[in-house]
C-alpha cells in the first residue's frame, strides 16, 4: 500500500530550509491578554513595578506566551494569527484532517515586556506513520537587542491523509 | 504568587501543587484573543466542523492545556528559579466547561555545570483520570546555601 506521504529526496532537501524573519514586539498589553486568557492571577504577569523589585525587566511573559504572533491583517492568517511568510519548506500534505500534535519548547531567557524578538523557523522533522504524517517545525527566538538566542520552539501538527 | 521552591528542599516522587481549572466559553473566548487563535471550533457550538468531525462540543485548544502546564511549572520554580525547557504531546481532546488538572512529579534532580537542574513529569488529566496531555520539563532551582 502506498503511503499517503513519501518522503523524497525533494522533501529531505528542505530540512533547515528558514523562513523570513518575523519581528514579535511583546508589550505589557499582549503579556497581560494572554495571562489573563490562561487564568493566571500572578502578578509578575500584569504588575510592572512588582516584576521590577522580583528583578525581572517588566512583567515576564507566561511559558507558553512564546509564539503568540504580532498580528497585521496584511500578513497574518485572519483566523489562526500565524504569519503567512516567505521562503521555509513548502509540502505538499495530506489534508483530509489537522490536529495539533505537541508543544516543546528550550528557554534561554525569561521573555518581558519591552524585548522585541526575532523569529525564524525551519523544517526540522517529517515522520508517517500509517495514514498519519507528523511534521515537526522549529522556531528560533533572537533577542533583536542583544541577537542573543532566548527560546526555541518546535511544533509538531499531525495531518491526516 | 507561589512560595519559592529551593533544589535542597525538593525530593524524587515529590508532587507538584495541582492547578484546576474549568474553562468556560469566556475563558477560551479570553485565551483566543490572548494567544490570536481564533478557531471557531474552541468556541463556537454551531461551527459545522464540530458536527463533520462528530466531536461532541468545542474543544479546548492545546495550546491553553500548554499554557496549564507552563503555570504549573513556572510556579514550581519560582521566580528565582529558571525553567529551561518543557513540553507536552497532545494525546486527547479536553472539552469547554469541562475540568483540566494540572499535575506533576519530580522525576530527577543533580547539579550539573553549576546548576542544580529538577527533572518533571507534567501533565493534565481530566475527569476519568486519563493524561490527555502528558509531557517532561527540566527547571533549575536555587539553592538556599
Amino acid at each position: 500500500m502506498a503511503e499517503v506521504f513519501e518522503i523524497t529526496d525533494e522533501v529531505k532537501a528542505q530540512f533547515g530550509v528558514e523562513t523570513a524573519p518575523w519581528v514579535y514586539e511583546v508589550t505589557t498589553t499582549s503579556v497581560r491578554m494572554y495571562a489573563r486568557g490562561i487564568g493566571s492571577t500572578d502578578p509578575i504577569h500584569y504588575d510592572v513595578d512588582f516584576a521590577k523589585s522580583q528583578g525581572f525587566r517588566s512583567i515576564v511573559a507566561p511559558l507558553g506566551y512564546v509564539g503568540t504572533p504580532a498580528f497585521s491583517p496584511e500578513t497574518n492568517d485572519a483566523t489562526f494569527g500565524f504569519p503567512r511568510r516567505q521562503g521555509g519548506a513548502r509540502l505538499n500534505l495530506p489534508m483530509k484532517g489537522l490536529l495539533d500534535g505537541g508543544t516543546e519548547t528550550e528557554y534561554f531567557d525569561y521573555i518581558c515586556a519591552g524585548d522585541t524578538l526575532v523569529e525564524t523557523s525551519h523544517l526540522a522533522d517529517v515522520k508517517v506513520k500509517g495514514n498519519m504524517v507528523f511534521v515537526t517545525n522549529e522556531s528560533v527566538f533572537k533577542n533583536q537587542a542583544t541577537g542573543q538566542v532566548v527560546a526555541k520552539q518546535r511544533l509538531t501538527s499531525i495531518h491526516l491523509g | 504568587m507561589a512560595e519559592q521552591t529551593y533544589y535542597e528542599d525538593v525530593k524524587e516522587g515529590q508532587e507538584l501543587p495541582e492547578i484546576k481549572i474549568a474553562p468556560d466559553k469566556q475563558q477560551l473566548v479570553k485565551f483566543a484573543a490572548g494567544s490570536g487563535d481564533f478557531n471557531p471550533l474552541h468556541f463556537d457550538e454551531k461551527f459545522p466542523m464540530l458536527k463533520a468531525m462528530g466531536i461532541p462540543d468545542n474543544i479546548t485548544h492545546g495550546r491553553f492545556k500548554y499554557a496549564q502546564v507552563g503555570r504549573a511549572v513556572f510556579a514550581f520554580a519560582g521566580y528565582k528559579g529558571r525553567v529551561k525547557r518543557f513540553g507536552v504531546s497532545y494525546r486527547g481532546m479536553d472539552f469547554i466547561n469541562q475540568t483540566i488538572t494540572v499535575k506533576g512529579v519530580v522525576t530527577a534532580k543533580r547539579q550539573e555545570g553549576g546548576e542544580n537542574i529538577v527533572e518533571l513529569d507534567v501533565w493534565t488529566e481530566n475527569d476519568e483520570g486519563k493524561k490527555t496531555t502528558p509531557g517532561t520539563a527540566v527547571v533549575a532551582l536555587p539553592s538556599r546555601g
